[in-house]
């Protein structure tokens, strides 16, 4: 009988050995993983990474909706919003408002504007859209997704805020509004753009 | 003695398998086969979890279209992924670097395999030697009984 109780003993303590250790190791990885997710940026901060940033922002030309060409370059001297969109995407439409009111807000100063990029859609559906919701920006068509490409969009809404010198400050994916965007063009202008 | 041959020829049949799948063919690649492979490794920009050679999402195309020009203007394959990753970033690759936060995805299958196999070794041996267990002549009596009734 004391034979069974000398195995129960070691068994026992055995278990409680293996379970500390398994108690251990699965804390030390969850304080791990509460690390890494304490030092990531938060999710309501909306600047997005972008190896862009900083750098010259990439050519982009293309023919308007209303047939003229235009040119980022063309916007030199100017703050420029690029808003890539398409009619499909709703947060676009969220967004359409707060542009217009952001361009509307600096036509007298002509110190900022706001250049759209068609993304994954169609000319006729985004002048479309236009005529519904207003605006009257210039939106360059871009086919075959080669601006896209070039300032690396994922998916529509995203926006990149191009300095005077044509250097990329800010990406955005998501939404924008207009006083978020002021904001921007306010820190820019504080900084000596 | 006979399973440890068993082992032995699995372990056999694994390096060689591994030897063959390792040395992949022979003979240059093709430019289509060079932008298949590339863009193989390329993240398709709108749809997460396909390569940008599966996919049929037109940014997945687009990103086929410029490979296959650098892949045409002479780039090799490092600066064409280098331009992809200076366009969206490290996440365009469908492999993580193996630097950063990333690395973690390579270290940690490492430590967890090398952890499993030590509690493995630990708990073999635990189960081959525990020096807490005596057999008394009762269990032998009550083993030899139980095996005579099962006739083995």
């Amino acid at each position: 009988m004391s034979n069974v109780s000398d195995v129960d003993v070691a068994v026992g303590r055995s278990k409680r050995h293996t379970a500390r250790w398994a108690a251990i190791s699965l804390g030390v990885v969850l304080l791990l993983f509460v690390a890494v997710l304490a030092t990531r940026k938060s999710a309501a901060d909306k600047q997005a990474e972008s190896p862009l940033l900083g750098k010259q922002a990439p050519t982009l030309s293309g023919t308007s909706l209303d047939g003229s060409q235009v040119s980022l370059a063309s916007m030199h001297g100017k703050w420029v919003v690029v808003n890539f969109m398409a009619s499909w995407c709703v947060p676009c439409r969220d967004e359409h408002p707060e542009l217009i009111k952001f361009t509307q807000r600096h036509q007298a100063a002509g110190d900022a504007a706001v250049l759209g990029v068609i993304f994954d859609d169609t000319a006729p559906n985004v002048r479309h859209f236009f005529s519904e919701l207003g605006g009257s920006w210039p939106v360059v068509d871009d086919p075959n997704g080669q601006t896209a490409l070039d300032f690396g969009v994922r998916g529509p809404p995203e926006s990149f805020l191009v300095d005077p010198n044509g250097f990329v400050i800010w990406k955005g994916i998501g939404q924008v509004n207009a006083d978020g965007l002021d904001k921007l063009v306010a820190q820019g202008k504080a900084r000596g753009a | 003695m006979k399973s440890r041959w068993a082992w032995l020829a699995m372990a056999a049949v694994l390096v060689v398998a591994l030897v063959i799948g390792a040395q992949g063919r022979s003979g240059p690649m093709t430019q289509a086969e060079r932008v298949k492979h590339i863009a193989s490794e390329i993240r398709c920009p709108t749809c997460r979890n396909q390569s940008a050679a599966e996919s049929d999402a037109a940014a997945a195309k687009a990103v086929r279209d410029e490979i296959q020009r650098r892949v045409q203007s002479g780039q090799s394959d490092g600066e064409i992924v280098a331009f992809m990753v200076s366009r969206y970033g490290d996440d365009i690759l469908l492999k993580p670097q193996g630097s950063g936060v990333a690395s973690l995805v390579w270290v940690l299958p490492v430590v967890a395999v090398v952890v499993a196999l030590a509690g493995l070794g630990i708990a073999f041996r635990r189960w081959r030697a525990r020096p807490g267990v005596k057999v008394s002549e009762e269990d032998r009596a009550l083993v030899e009984r139980e095996l005579e009734r099962e006739g083995v």
